[in-house]
């Protein structure tokens, strides 16, 4: 008896098992085949709160509108984002859209090398934007700044590279709560002549009441902002005299090749006037703040041991979603002409914003999908995407027409103040990488601003020239592919000459080609003039 | 511009189904499919030729594939397979030095005929002395340049060519030295180039080495004036050159001049912090110009 049931009991068994299996196959498991033919990529190292939100939204609604693509989002942390985007790109399976941007320590040729550029799009209507007030505008003027920082930085002059999803700004946060506590009221500091003050207030109650309270909270990167923006605002008038195109900036390759013809020097009396100022403001900072980075300085503001937050827009989220307290969005106080360090040297209002917008997403070009992920570019800067992006992230959009939440309208920078470009200290990943590893000569008790001079001015020559080398070597990077591509437009407009945008597109890339090594041989010839460091 | 991409991972791979149930049978369905479609196809969309379709490869950045459907052409190639084949040469990575100086042998033969291909093969010799060999020669794609326009004077590729000449002249050839003297130069060529859109960067490449070389004012903004008369610039270059218009023309004190060029800069630009700027420079300008009727 027992040996005749085995048998059916094992058939039983295996029908169970392989109806189980369908079941699960059918209902459970993630379809065999994807009902959307196309994925693609988009990847990028924002991964505080808000942007991962904001980008979900854009994608979700434009899945829907796109049965046929699927967009994943990449998240990767900024730690490993450089590693990551080397490797990935190197290896062949980079994202279809990356985000980049040019102080990126060590990346400078990725844009020429595996970048595509978007130009002919740019200047043809956002599809996505019919039936707005932006359906017949070209897709470059679409944007709030007409994507000027982005063009600034395109590693060819003649060329569209890159769109935006957000404007950033450079904000003080203020626990309002921890100010009353300390000066008995909520009135901010409007100049830094007042913020001097309350540096002192803030002092004078952490030595009373013994509690380790500061009035700002320290981290290398929030000091090396902060730095970055004393430094412009104080060179103003001295890259006003170094703006020889007359363009009203200094790009900064340019900045390299003046600084080999020594026109400028952290010796010089504007650029030690603002490292002054960081000075004072970093002994208001807790002691050894330059080991630190960013996630500490937000975590003793967040902890209430420090009055304010000198962060970018981009921290804005993280800091207001996560705060106990009542928060207040403030422009730095700045200095005035009656500074007694800054004022000689005072053009007006210097920009804490409004410099362009950012989040820079490039179209990866072994991207397998290219005309999608152009199409999902298009989505995503378009009033309906950028305005989903801007409810979803708290941060500020990049496309005109988006409405901007009251909750973020501090964010906006007012056309009210004065930039030339010019960055004193990430001009390149050498230089950028000097001033950060002699920052501790500058900050805190030890520190003064003669040791940061001294130390700096000792590696500036070798460092300048690394960069300025490595400028001229990246858009060779650029120029030499492009022969390939002249030829090809012209030879295809042999064949279809009645094709008026073929002949277009050889014209543009023969102009473009043409600025980028006259670039190249403007560098060489600073280069040569000034000959080896010694 | 970016058409003709291929799916080097495959389809599968990118979203990550990397199993198909019937892979055999819908691939027999798919290429009975294509059998009965392909003469309809052909009737309606004739395939590109494979020198086209490499052109096109090229035009794409896609080097690699481009090669590969020029060694699938069969027979004698014609004198265009030949060129294009030392194209693609040019960036075929990894490039190398040897299979520059094969392509540069055979620009050198093809130059020697009397075609477009000929032309287009003498430019494309002068550039690999100019800026692919590791080891540039400026002189001698100077003195290629030269040669070409000599022979094909009204040849785009020799007017090209003209251009490049000019930022030889401008920052790299060795002789004439003084920056007066090499914006001279390049400022001979000028009546030589008729193409319009040449002629406009040739203005600008002159009227940006004057800047470079901080030379007087008044010989630099006739060549900017030029090159915003012929427009059709893209990306950051026609921004700036709206400003550096307004701009210089106030450091040459011709104010008038420089309001018309500041006023055209908010009328045409997004407004951004150089906005700014520039209303300020027009507030400067009107005091300037009051200053000056003051002046007895």
């Amino acid at each position: 008896m027992k040996k005749s049931r085995a048998p059916k009991l094992g058939i039983g068994l295996l029908v169970l098992g392989y109806a189980f299996a369908l079941y699960w196959v059918f209902t459970r498991s993630t379809p065999v085949v994807s009902s959307r033919p196309i994925t693609i990529r988009i990847a990028h190292w924002q991964i505080e709160k808000g942007p991962p939100d904001g980008i979900d939204a854009i994608i979700k609604r434009y899945e829907e509108l796109n049965p046929r693509v699927k967009v994943e989002q990449v998240l990767v942390p900024e730690s490993v984002y450089r590693q990551w985007v080397r490797s990935n790109l190197t290896g062949g399976t980079g994202s279809d859209l990356i985000e980049y941007g040019v102080w990126l320590d060590g990346l400078t040729d990725i844009p020429a090398r595996y970048f595509e550029p978007i130009t002919d799009e740019m200047m043809r209507p956002n599809p996505y934007n019919r039936g707005t007030k932006l359906e017949h505008v070209a897709w470059v003027n679409t944007f709030t700044d007409g994507l000027a920082l982005q063009r600034l930085n395109a590693p060819d002059p003649g060329q569209f590279y890159a769109v935006t999803l957000t404007e950033l700004s450079e904000r003080l946060f203020c626990n309002r709560d921890l100010l009353r506590t300390i000066t008995g009221s909520d009135r901010t500091p409007h100049t830094f002549a007042e913020l001097r003050v309350l540096f002192r207030q803030v002092a004078a109650y952490a030595a009373r009441t013994g509690r380790p309270v500061h009035a700002m909270a320290g981290a290398r990167d929030n000091a090396s902002w902060l730095m970055q923006f004393l430094l412009q605002g104080a060179m103003m008038e001295s890259s006003q005299r170094n703006d020889r195109y007359g363009v009203l900036a200094v790009y900064a390759w340019d900045e390299l090749g003046l600084y080999l013809d020594g026109r400028w020097s952290y010796r010089s009396p504007e650029a030690r006037a603002g490292l002054t100022l960081m000075r004072e403001v970093s002994l208001s900072m807790k002691p050894g703040f330059v080991q630190s980075t960013r996630d500490a300085a937000t975590q003793e503001f967040l902890r209430g041991d420090a009055v304010f937050i000198f962060a970018g827009t981009w921290d804005g989220t993280s800091i207001r979603s996560q705060a106990t307290f009542p928060i207040d969005v403030l422009r730095f106080p700045q200095p005035t002409k009656d500074d007694p360090v800054m004022g000689p040297y005072f053009y007006g209002r210097f920009a804490d914003g409004g410099g362009g917008t950012a989040m820079e997403f490039y179209l990866n070009k072994q991207s397998p999908h290219p005309k999608e992920a152009i199409d999902f570019m298009h989505f995503m800067t378009s009033v309906e995407g950028n305005q989903l992006f801007t409810d979803h992230s708290g941060w500020l959009p990049s496309v005109r027409e988006v409405r901007v939440p009251p909750s973020i309208a501090a964010y906006l920078t007012p056309l009210d103040c004065y930039t030339f470009g010019a960055e004193y200290m990430t001009l390149g990943s050498s230089v950028n990488s000097a001033v950060l590893r002699n920052f501790y000569l500058l900050a805190g008790s030890q520190g003064s601003v003669d040791q940061f001079v001294d130390a700096m001015e000792a590696e500036m020559p070798e460092a300048v020239r690394t960069d300025l080398r490595k400028e001229v070597s990246n858009r060779a990077i650029i120029v030499r592919p492009q022969d390939v591509a002249i030829m090809a437009k012209a030879a295809l407009s042999r064949r279809a000459p009645q094709d008026a945008s073929l002949l277009l597109a050889r014209e543009r890339l023969e102009s473009s080609q043409t600025q980028s090594e006259a670039l190249m041989l403007q560098m060489g010839r600073q280069l040569e003039r000034a000959g080896p460091a010694k | 511009m970016i058409t003709g991409s291929s799916c080097r991972g495959g389809r599968h791979f990118h979203h990550g189904g990397v199993f198909a149930p019937y892979p055999k049978r819908r691939r027999w369905c798919g290429a009975w499919f294509c059998l009965i479609l392909l003469p309809i196809a052909s009737v309606a969309a004739p395939a590109p030729d494979d020198t086209t379709a490499a052109w096109q490869l090229m035009a794409d950045h896609l080097v690699r594939d481009a090669s590969i459907r020029l060694d699938q052409i069969k027979g004698t190639p014609t004198r265009e397979q030949v060129f294009a084949q030392a194209v693609v040469a040019v960036d075929y990575q990894p490039v190398t030095q040897d299979r520059l100086q094969q392509a540069e042998a055979t620009f050198a033969t093809l130059a020697r005929g009397d075609d477009e291909i000929a032309e287009a093969a003498a430019y494309m010799q002068a550039r690999l002395y100019q800026v692919h060999f590791q080891r540039p020669d400026y002189g001698r794609a100077a003195a290629l340049y030269r040669a070409l326009a000599e022979r094909h004077p009204e040849s785009h590729w020799a007017q090209l060519g003209l251009v490049k000449l000019s930022l030889l002249l401008l920052y790299a050839l060795p002789e004439p030295a003084a920056p007066a003297e090499r914006i001279a130069a390049a400022n001979a060529l000028l009546p030589r180039v008729h193409e319009e859109k040449l002629r406009r960067d040739l203005h600008l490449q002159i009227g940006r080495a004057g800047t470079f070389y901080e030379q007087p004012l008044d010989s630099v903004l006739p060549h900017l004036i030029e090159v915003n008369r012929i427009g059709g610039l893209v990306g950051q270059a026609p921004e700036d050159l709206a400003i550096e218009l307004g701009e210089l023309s106030l450091r040459a004190g011709h104010y008038e001049q420089a309001r018309h060029y500041f006023e055209a800069y908010l009328r045409d630009f997004v407004p951004n912090l150089r906005s700014v700027t520039v209303r300020r420079r027009l507030e400067e300008i009107a005091a300037l110009e009051a200053a000056k009727k003051d002046r007895p």
